[in-house]
């Protein structure tokens, strides 16, 4: 169809328990069926937890092509994407987190500029950053257009990425066959997944370019996420963590599948 | 005595008939920095000798720098002249073009015998060299050419017994569209650089979480990179009180690219409130900046915007109008001159 483009959009969730649950979880599907220009699919990778999998299962997706898919194993974000993307049947594919909306023209735009600039691989959003109380808290994806940041104006090389890590993947579309080149998203990685993604993919010549229009919106730090338990959560992370994960990015993506890391506290 | 005189009226309208007047085209030397009001003599120039005509670009130094490094080598392969340093050869049917900046230059000229033409495309400077209380008609100069109508207007209101022409610009047809997309980077002119300057710092004070906008001073860009510098952008911000036409903002939208402007002093006819962002308040430019940009990147901008963009470029010379205008405007003037000639001949011949 033409006003659809052929990608699919890959939304992994741990639990429904998390605060607000319902209001986010509307949104976000709101916001792919409220797309400009529509997508081929959603796939859904969700934990067998009982109250996610009835919701789930009980919820109306309208006209949306829903692929609902149970995930058994421990949670887990990596490999939850990665399972939904190898399952996915589109050329394109796009991460979504179930408290994060797409904008409803980022697809329409993907589209437009998947035909001009054939050679980009990965497209990414400008995030608007939110926080809970969905108060603005500023831009992601942005600096790319910031002066004397890249070559190229827009786009994300290795280069830059060794300078400057602020960079997100969720809402970027990506071919799929990417990750058939170059590997998945690694899940021993704890904080620094998305960086070595993208350190990855630079470093394979991929060319990674920021489309400069709104097309996702994220809450940052929502009490219970990754990123949140990493920084206040059970799971926080000592100074010298967040270093060694850094560290350990810029040593790792030089490989495409994952090998043992494991941070020892020094004492 | 009279017999020379009827020689040389002869040989004025030969060189009439023929269109081999010289007609002097004085430009300023701008050291090689880009100039809008230069492009527009050296495009008269070459479209009067496209079209038979015999034009002269007149300087003041011998060594001058000349525009092939920002407008094209082409328009260096036009005869030049310098005043200093050498006799010019000036005849009663040769043709002195000056612009209205020159008032002391007008001074100096005043006795020639030649047929003189101010070229005024910034009425602002009209007054700046002439001498209070004087006019161009003090200097022999009853002719005018501009570049719009409410320029023509004002000048008529000032400089009594000069008629004056209007030959519009045109904007060249490497200004268009690009053929991938816009970024996020502003193009910023004023005649100022200092409003240029305060205006980015105020902008990036005010709105922090737009640093990643790059704003760009279109100066001292060569008219290549100018139109290609324009066509990345997805805004221009003009500023420009005193502006005689509006290049900057016809250019912007002939390239695809809305425009944010103070309205100048004289209001263009071609202004109007659906083909841009115009504000009376140069501090709200900020302000106007940063909505559009909020719109933009959120895809909001209505497309009659564009539509009435294209609307008003379409309207303005082609390179062969404007070309047919500078050929109406010197064969017409020729003709007259022609008329005038014959007339002093016959009666010459008619006195012997």
């Amino acid at each position: 169809m033409e006003n659809t483009f052929n990608l699919s959009v890959i939304l992994p969730i741990k639990t429904a328990t998390a605060k607000d649950f319902d209001e986010f979880f509307e949104k976000a599907i709101k916001s792919v069926s409220e797309q400009q220009t529509s997508v081929n699919e959603l796939v859904i990778v969700h934990t067998d937890e009982e109250l996610l999998t009835k919701k789930i299962t009980e919820y109306d997706f309208g006209n949306l092509n829903v692929k609902k898919l149970v995930w058994s194993d421990e949670a887990n974000f990596a490999n939850q994407v990665n399972f939904g993307i190898s399952q996915s049947e589109s050329e394109w594919v796009s991460i979504l987190e179930f408290d994060d909306e797409y904008s409803s023209i980022w697809f329409k735009n993907v589209k437009k500029y998947s035909e001009i600039y054939k050679d980009v691989s990965a497209f990414l959003p400008i995030v608007i950053d939110v926080d809970e109380k969905g108060t603005f808290a500023g831009f992601t994806n942005e600096a790319t257009f910031a002066q004397n940041f890249s070559q190229e104006i827009g786009f994300l090389t290795n280069e830059t990425l060794q300078e400057y890590q602020n960079f997100q993947t969720s809402g970027m579309a990506f071919k799929k066959s990417l990750v058939n080149d170059f590997g998945g998203i690694k899940s021993n990685f704890k904080l620094t997944f998305v960086y070595e993604f993208l350190l990855r993919l630079t470093f394979n010549s991929v060319r990674v370019m920021t489309i400069p229009k709104i097309g996702y919106k994220h809450i940052n730090l929502r009490e219970g996420s990754i990123f949140w338990n990493h920084k206040y959560g059970a799971d926080k992370l000592s100074e010298n963590e967040v270093k060694f994960w850094i560290d350990s990015a810029k040593k790792e993506y030089f490989f495409a599948d994952e090998r043992p890391l494991n941070y020892e506290p020094q004492v | 005595m009279e017999q020379n005189r009827i020689l040389k009226l002869q040989k004025s309208i030969e060189n009439l008939q023929s269109k081999s007047s010289r007609i002097y085209l004085f430009v300023q030397d701008t050291k090689g920095n880009p100039r809008a009001s230069v492009r527009y003599i050296y495009q008269m120039g070459m479209a009067l000798k496209n079209n038979g005509f015999n034009p002269i670009i007149l300087h003041e130094k011998p060594e001058y720098v000349g525009v092939a490094e920002w407008l094209g080598p082409e328009y260096m392969e036009l005869p030049h002249k310098p005043i200093e340093g050498q006799n010019l050869e000036i005849s009663p049917e040769d043709f002195l073009i000056i612009p209205e900046i020159f008032g002391f230059i007008m001074e100096q000229v005043k006795d020639l015998p030649c047929a003189k033409i101010v070229l005024c495309q910034a009425y602002d400077h009209m007054m700046e060299t002439l001498q209070p209380g004087f006019g161009w008609t003090n200097y022999g100069f009853y002719k005018c050419i501009t570049t719009s109508e409410f320029q023509k207007d004002y000048i008529s209101s000032i400089m009594r017994g000069v008629s004056t022409d209007v030959l519009p610009l045109y904007i060249d047809e490497k200004f268009k569209p690009t053929s991938t997309t816009q970024k996020p980077i502003v193009a910023v002119h004023s005649r100022d650089q200092r409003k240029t300057l305060n205006f980015i710092k105020s902008f990036y004070l005010k709105f922090p979480q737009y640093r990643w906008i790059t704003f760009r001073d279109m100066r001292g860009l060569t008219e290549d990179e100018f139109a290609n510098s324009l066509q990345e952008c997805f805004l221009s911000v003009w500023i420009d009180e005193t502006s005689g036409f509006g290049t900057f903002p016809m250019e912007s939208m002939k390239c695809g690219v809305p425009v944010i402007g103070k309205i100048p002093s004289l209001f263009p006819h071609w202004i109007n409130e659906d083909n841009g962002l115009w504000l009376s308040e140069e501090t709200k430019l900020t302000d106007f900046t940063a909505d559009f940009i909020q719109n933009w990147l959120e895809d909001n901008i209505k497309p009659e915007l564009y539509t009435e963009m294209e609307k008003t470029v379409s309207s303005l010379s082609s390179k062969e109008t404007f070309e047919t205008s500078v050929t109406k405007f010197f064969t017409d003037y020729l003709e007259t001159r022609y008329e005038s000639f014959n007339e002093q001949l016959t009666k010459l011949k008619t006195e012997e």
